[in-house]
């Protein structure tokens, strides 16, 4: 960045000594560039950089993490005030329980598995998204008796505008294979260990134990994983080419929601 | 230890086979070492393959009268608790046998269950008028209870007891109806307007009444029995409609206002249709047809018939011509309907909380209530509400996923919400399984839940 060619130096109208005469008190307004301005007297342009950090993402779980730099720090609170949902593909395995979930931890217990089937799995999701929609309307305060609550409910546009706890919006079970599973899950405020959790839990309902795999954010409000920016991909070019494509969908999702 | 005894001068040092060696040290385990200590661990198997689901009973709202089935609400068995008036959320009731039909009537419950033991049907709550049978008092053995605190049986005077099975059951104010397969319709409770089927006895007492009436006298069998406030409507299986009791407010549809103590066969625009479905609650009555036909008689008073009739009473069936599709299942409350249409949608109409706001509060035209309340989104496009139910005040609507939501006025507790406020459009209530029924009362509900 600072290899860059810069600013111009700013010029200046001083009245300086005309060149030709010697000794005579002839001034000429000449233009020239301000002393302040010369790169070797300022330095480098840039010396730091303001980055900031978007939503948490863990050390094991992986995907889509949002960065802001200098103005965008500004632009990654608006953000975090729109709640808006983020999507993660979740793995599991069953017939394992660990301490910390992951299947890393220290074991705890070994079940069968062999009883379990999509269907059971399916029914078990369904009542976690039923039981989290309900928490949903009840954590966005608004009162239940007014039709503007009503009209929102109809449109589904209900969500908690503060602080909550961890509530999923939707999951679905996309591949289920004794005795991996993989979901895909909605969710706002939430951590990865939470997802784990769930996971685990998922697994004690169905009269067995589960431990989570892998988690990887797949999409966080308005930035998706085509967004993301892959480990050789982080150099300069193609930062400032995500930051110029994403600038005007951030500032569309930001009008809409404040 | 070697060193140690050396250092001891003098003493004798133990034989070397009682010597111990260094205790090795307790490092972290490597990977090779926890993952043979992984596969050395046991296996738990907590439910193996053919593992069935359970079959489960839960019950909320109003205590006070016993019809929740659990005697600790109103008498606690420790001194220090006090009794309970409302159970604002579902709460099981154990029950021995599998309970295939639930109703609620006004302040008692009715479950049946359909085998082939004695016992087929228990009732609890109020039995002021022996709507749940004579239950002795085992104090005064000439003696009933009043109140009937725990799922108790009901003795049912059947010819054949071991073969005959109970189909279904119905509870109204104050009299019940009980649905055989081959032995007809049993009636008890109160018959002052002759809605038991039987005739009306001059000053009767009917609270410690033995009597329990058997129906057979119908052009075929009895498929479906309903009771409203005061009044019993029977559906046949050729698609007729019987009726009997208060016709005041032509509920009976016979075509006059007066009191009927014999089922009689309706008439009006219902007369030579197959119905396939009759619902009533309160005073107003409707009725299904194989085509997707609504029929109504009854009360009008709060617009439900409005849409063909200015009259407040119709004692005659008349046909309701709605354009919202082939209708698959109807149900009437005090002073709103529902129907649920085979695309799955849900229209409601009549006067009070009907599920669309709190700025509709009457309307004599079914209006839909957006699938999206019941949990439909792009997410999960095939989510479909299967079964509509009324009580007096509320709507209960049950989703293809086992869901049940609720709405209308939260009267003493009986939405299963958790909160008292009256519920303005469609509520999940969390039961812990997949709702497969729900009936429900004036201030309470019954659900039958299959477990995970």
């Amino acid at each position: 960045l600072n290899a860059a060619p810069g600013r111009a130096p700013r010029q200046r109208v001083r009245f300086l000594p005309a060149p030709d005469g010697g000794g005579a008190t002839g001034l000429v307004a000449t233009r020239v560039p301000v002393l302040a301005d010369h790169p070797l007297v300022r330095g480098p342009r840039l010396r730091r950089l303001k980055i900031g950090a978007g939503h948490r993402l863990d050390v094991k779980a992986s995907g889509v993490f949002v960065l802001g730099l200098g103005h965008g720090n500004k632009l990654l609170t608006d953000l975090y005030n729109c709640h808006l949902t983020k999507v993660y593909t979740v793995g599991g395995l069953f017939g394992k329980a660990t301490d910390d979930f992951s299947d890393t931890g220290k074991l705890v217990e070994k079940t069968t598995f062999d009883h379990i089937t999509r269907e059971k799995l399916e029914r078990i999701v369904a009542v976690i998204q039923g039981a989290n929609h309900k928490a949903l309307l009840m954590h966005s305060n608004i009162d239940m008796k007014t039709q503007e609550a009503y009209e929102l409910a109809v449109k589904g546009l209900i969500r908690p505008m503060g602080k909550s706890p961890p509530i999923i919006t939707a999951v679905r079970c996309l591949q289920f294979a004794l005795p991996e599973f993989q979901l895909e899950i909605h969710c706002l405020h939430e951590t990865q260990q939470y997802l784990r959790k769930i996971v685990h839990e998922i697994g004690l309902e169905l009269k067995s134990s589960a431990v989570c795999t892998q988690v990887r954010r797949i999409r966080d409000g308005v930035f998706t994983l085509d967004d993301a920016l892959l480990r050789t991909q982080w150099n300069l070019q193609s930062i400032q080419n995500a930051i110029r494509d994403c600038q005007l969908r951030v500032k569309t999702e930001l009008e809409k929601t404040l | 230890a070697g060193a140690m005894w050396g250092a001891l001068r003098g003493v004798r040092r133990p034989p070397a086979a009682l010597r111990r060696g260094l205790a090795k040290a307790a490092g972290p385990r490597s990977a090779r070492q926890l993952r043979e200590a992984e596969e050395a661990a046991p296996v738990f198997q907590y439910v193996g393959k053919a593992a069935k689901r359970k079959d489960r009973v839960f019950v909320w709202g109003f205590c006070y009268s016993g019809a929740l089935g659990i005697p600790s609400f109103v008498k606690p068995d420790v001194g220090w608790k006090k009794p309970r008036r409302i159970q604002p959320t579902p709460y099981r009731l154990e029950t021995e046998e599998k309970i295939s039909s639930a109703a609620c009537g006004y302040g008692f419950t009715l479950l049946s269950s359909n085998t082939t033991d004695i016992t087929k049907v228990w009732g609890m709550g109020l039995n002021k008028d022996s709507q749940l049978g004579f239950q002795r008092s085992r104090r005064d053995r000439a003696k009933g209870y009043e109140y009937v605190l725990e799922p108790s049986p009901i003795p049912l005077p059947l010819e054949k007891p071991q073969q005959t099975r109970v189909l279904q059951v119905s509870c109204g104010r104050a009299h019940s109806l009980i649905l055989t397969d081959s032995e007809g319709v049993f009636t008890m409770g109160n018959n002052a307007y002759g809605q038991c089927g039987r005739k009306v006895v001059e000053d009767e007492t009917y609270s410690e009444s033995h009597l329990i009436h058997q129906l057979k006298e119908f052009d075929s069998r009895v498929v479906q029995v309903v009771c409203g406030q005061d009044h019993s409507l029977f559906r046949t299986k050729k698609g007729a409609v019987y009726a009997c009791g208060w016709g005041a407010d032509g509920q009976t549809g016979l075509g006059h206002y007066n009191i009927t103590s014999v089922p009689t066969k309706l008439r009006g625009d219902i007369a030579g249709v197959n119905i396939i479905q009759v619902s009533s609650y309160g005073d107003c009555c409707l009725a299904v047809s194989d085509e997707g036909d609504v029929f109504g008689w009854g009360n009008s008073e709060y617009l439900q018939l409005a849409s063909v009739t200015e009259t407040t009473q119709v004692n005659v069936p008349r046909h309701l011509p709605f354009k919202i599709g082939k209708i698959k299942e109807a149900a009437c409350g005090g002073t709103g309907n529902i129907v649920l249409t085979e695309e799955g949608n849900v229209f409601v109409w009549g006067y009070g909380i009907l599920g669309k706001g709190p700025n509709l509060i009457e309307t004599a035209v079914p209006e839909m209530i957006p699938p999206s309340l019941f949990g439909w989104s792009d997410f999960n496009p095939d989510i479909r509400v299967a079964h509509v139910r009324c009580g007096l005040g509320h709507f209960a609507a049950l989703t293809n996923r086992g869901e049940l939501f609720v709405w209308g006025k939260n009267l003493r507790g009986c939405l299963g919400t958790g909160r008292m406020e009256d519920q303005y459009f469609p509520w999940r209530v969390t039961v812990p399984g997949e709702v497969v029924d729900v009936a429900c009362g004036v201030d309470h509900m019954v659900s039958m839940v299959k477990s995970f």
